[in-house]
């Protein structure tokens, strides 16, 4: 049986615009998703912008019926879900049954639900709060959502493994699809912003007071975003079935934790290095053929610095061309590195890198080939998305063009 | 699934805090609802009973540093972690007896892990000002956190995975931390589920009108039953692949040896389900994958939590159990501790087939030591896993 596991179509809401094609188009333009944050008073906190997702309306997107059911992060999730679907030229209820799976990533969750019903704790007393509305928070209610919304009946998970979340989701269903447990799997992660999470981040001193600059010399930190990606993952057989088009191919998965520190990562990259490296070599390939590193590149002083230190100790002196759309987007935590799968899965489709914008002065600690401010056309059959997180998180992904890995080696084995 | 060895355990449970003292507990026939609350405020809940870890002393595990900004669900795992590597043999005293840090990891499912520390900081940043906010506590609302801690504080590096899916979400995580062990991404994996009580978990509960009410009939499983009790709670098991375990010479106090996790729509419109269509196939599904059939059966730990409706549809799978099999529901002598309920039932397992009764009996005869105990889980959205555990000797 094959292991190999293709992305055949994908759906994305995000700050730069909803859809891939909107998405990508941006992110080659180099177009900021940075604004003034809405919906709530932000500068509270000493700061005021986020790359926040305005032209989202979920009523676009979601039946009469789910409306009232979903808030806003399962919304997001949804929509691209639908997109992700017709993307792969897939009928609404063309996946229904029992070998359809649903693993999505997020921090968060539906947060903001539980926020309103707190707010109404507080200034109303706890028998204002609505019951019924607190049923819909919880983390695995995301995949819950989209399992309905596309009937699946086969495992509806949730990895909640806040900003490497993606990569988790990702790895985990390309598990469920080698193991034979499922023909197809949507797998990706949703995030909205919400007032907590980013009065956290201003606390922590990693939020920019204006735009995201990683791997600068000067960098200030974050913009906090939102979005949402999902992916439509099926076997080599279930794509070769129906006559799929693969997008890519996804190659290898590395996971490890730093044991370090809950927000800051190990100085040397330990985790990091160990993720890179077990990604490669479970894609049965070494680091010479990577030709893209899609960055985690939060543009705070720590990641960005630690990074590159992780980046040099897998490829050496060798440069291999590195961005960080988050410039553009924003970090949108648990849902960054699906929707920067996203951007790695159109990188090895177009061969074209996309930039890391506001990139001014370079800094000493993270020499490295940024793809500065605009996009770069080169080789990218093989391109490496790479994610840190909250608690330690390490998670690696191999993107390729199909056809440009060789059969991914069997379950088992030594570490490299 | 290809087979789990579980060789030590960790529980944190308001019965007893470490493997004997659960074993102790649960032979003495108790329950965890007598005495005062600490982790709540009870003039606010008259009458409220819960089952809390009174006996719970983090710093008499953990050392009395380090512990100021973690919140209660973190303390729970980190005191399971260091009681069940302990346990299985694997770290002592800080010392790796087996294994090694780049070879362990921990893989573990909350319902509600961060909801104390996410309504703490909620409640600075909405009465006070967000200025105010603790950096030094803004990483516990992120629900992650906790395992995040307990990697740093056991050192343990080879990965780190929360996995949620409600109630269930502890049987996943034994299963993915099969696929991680399997895959060779570690060779030992702390695996399992913990959830804390808290006000606001009791203001959920209680604006949802489930909690049984003062003075009302709480016997899960049972018919008249008036609602649920809550718990709390944590436990890690230490799993490893068979010949792994085998091969340092570890005792496997109970292997896992099926899985299966579906999902089934609730009605339209309807954001919950009691229909019972998820949980039989379910169940169905993990004695497949273990080679087993309906009638291989002979102990099932009901999740039965004294909600009359979840009950119903719980008594429809004991329905199709062979008559002889025992069927016992634990949350009438824990509550219903949300995660920490799904894992707990891996030592509940492992100490039945050791011949202690993990709770009061619903039907067949529970002193009777089992070969094979199916633990299914229906959660409240058509969700549902299920895991076969069998006695150490079938691996």
């Amino acid at each position: 049986m094959s292991r190999r596991v293709f992305v055949t179509g994908m759906g994305v809401v995000s700050s730069v615009g909803i859809g891939r094609r909107a998405f990508w188009e941006s992110l080659v333009a180099g177009r900021s998703g940075a604004s003034l944050v809405e919906g709530f008073d932000a500068a509270r906190s000493g700061r005021d912008r986020a790359a926040q997702v305005h032209g989202f309306r979920a009523s676009e997107h979601l039946t009469r019926e789910e409306l009232p059911r979903l808030g806003r992060c399962a919304a997001m999730a949804v929509a691209s879900a639908r997109m992700a679907l017709e993307d792969a030229g897939l009928a609404p209820g063309a996946l229904a049954g029992p070998r359809t799976s649903v693993v999505l990533g997020t921090t968060m969750g539906e947060a903001d639900l539980m926020a309103r019903e707190e707010a109404r704790w507080i200034h109303q007393g706890r028998h204002a709060i609505e019951g019924a509305r607190l049923a819909g928070y919880g983390t695995s209610l995301l995949s819950v959502h989209v399992a309905r919304a596309v009937g699946s009946r086969g495992a509806v998970l949730a990895l909640p493994a806040a900003c490497a979340a993606g990569n988790y989701a990702l790895g985990f269903a390309s598990d469920l699809l080698r193991e034979g447990l499922a023909d197809v799997v949507l797998a990706g992660a949703s995030e909205l912003l919400q007032d907590l999470q980013y009065y956290g981040f201003v606390r922590l001193g990693a939020v920019a007071p204006e735009r995201i600059q990683p791997f600068d010399l000067n960098r200030q930190g974050l913009l906090v975003g939102e979005g949402a990606a999902v992916l439509v993952l099926e076997s080599e057989a279930h794509a070769a079935r129906r006559g799929a088009t693969p997008l890519a191919e996804l190659g290898g998965y590395g996971v490890a934790c730093d044991a370090f520190h809950i927000t800051r990562p190990h100085p040397e990259g330990q985790g990091n290095v160990h993720a890179l490296r077990e990604a490669l070599w479970r894609s049965g390939i070494g680091p010479e053929a990577v030709d893209f590193v899609n960055a985690h590149g939060t543009a705070t002083r720590a990641n960005d610095a630690v990074e590159a230190r992780s980046l040099k100790a897998v490829f050496g002196e060798r440069r291999v061309p590195v961005s960080s759309v988050k410039s553009m987007i924003g970090h949108c935590m648990g849902a960054a590195s699906a929707l920067e799968a996203v951007s790695c899965v159109e990188t090895v489709r177009t061969g074209i890198l996309p930039p890391t914008i506001h990139y001014e002065t370079p800094d000493p600690e993270c020499d490295l080939d940024i793809v500065a401010n605009a996009a770069r056309h080169a080789r990218a059959d093989v391109v490496v998305n790479n994610a840190l997180a909250f608690g330690g998180y390490d998670a690696v992904l191999v993107v390729a063009r199909p056809g440009c890995l060789p059969e991914p080696p069997g379950p088992e084995g030594a570490r490299p | 699934m290809r087979p789990v060895a579980l060789t030590g355990f960790g529980p944190v449970t308001p019965l007893g805090v470490g493997w004997e003292a659960l074993l102790e507990g649960l032979a003495a026939g108790g329950d965890g609802f007598e005495g005062p609350l600490k982790t709540l405020d009870a003039t606010a809940f008259p009458g409220l009973r819960a089952a809390e870890c009174r006996a719970f002393d983090p710093g008499a595990i953990l050392g009395a540093t380090g512990l100021r900004n973690n919140d209660r669900v973190t303390k729970l795992l980190l005191a399971s972690a260091r009681l069940g590597l302990a346990h299985a043999g694997v770290k002592r005293d800080g010392q790796w007896l087996a294994h090694g840090p780049e070879k362990a990891g921990v893989v573990a499912s909350t319902v509600y892990g961060s909801l104390e520390s996410i309504t703490e900081l909620d409640r600075v940043a909405r009465l006070e000002d967000p200025r105010y906010l603790n950096p030094g506590r803004f990483p516990n609302t992120v629900i992650n956190s906790a395992l995040g801690f307990v990697s740093i504080w056991e050192d343990l590096r080879a990965l780190n995975a929360t996995v949620t899916n409600g109630l269930c979400g502890p049987l996943d995580a034994v299963f993915t931390a099969g696929l991680y062990l399997h895959a060779r991404r570690a060779d030992v994996v702390l695996v399992g589920g913990a959830d804390a009580l808290s006000e606001t978990l009791a203001v959920g509960f209680d604006a949802n009108g489930v909690l049984c009410p003062p003075g009302g009939r709480y016997a899960p499983g049972e018919p008249g039953s008036e609602g649920v009790r809550l718990g709390e709670g944590s436990l890690l098991a230490v799993a490893e692949r068979p010949e792994s375990a085998r091969a340092r010479g570890a005792t496997v106090l109970a292997a896992v040896t099926g899985y299966a996790s579906v999902f089934e729509p609730p009605e339209a419109g309807a954001l919950t389900s009691t229909r019972p269509e998820a949980l039989l196939r379910a169940a169905d599904a993990a004695l497949a994958d273990a080679g087993l059939r309906m009638d291989a059966v002979d102990a099932m730990l009901s999740q039965a939590n004294g909600h009359p409706a979840l009950d119903a549809l719980d008594r429809c799978l004991w329905d199709r159990l062979p008559p002889e099999a025992a069927v016992v529901a634990p949350k009438a002598r824990f509550g219903e501790a949300l995660a920490a309920s799904g894992a707990l039932t891996l030592a509940l397992a492992a100490g039945w087939f050791r011949g202690v009764a993990p709770g009061p009996s619903l039907r067949g005869d529970p002193t009777k030591t089992p070969r094979t105990v199916l633990v299914a889980i229906a959660g409240l959205h058509g969700n549902a896993s299920a895991l076969v555990l069998q006695r150490e000797n079938t691996v």
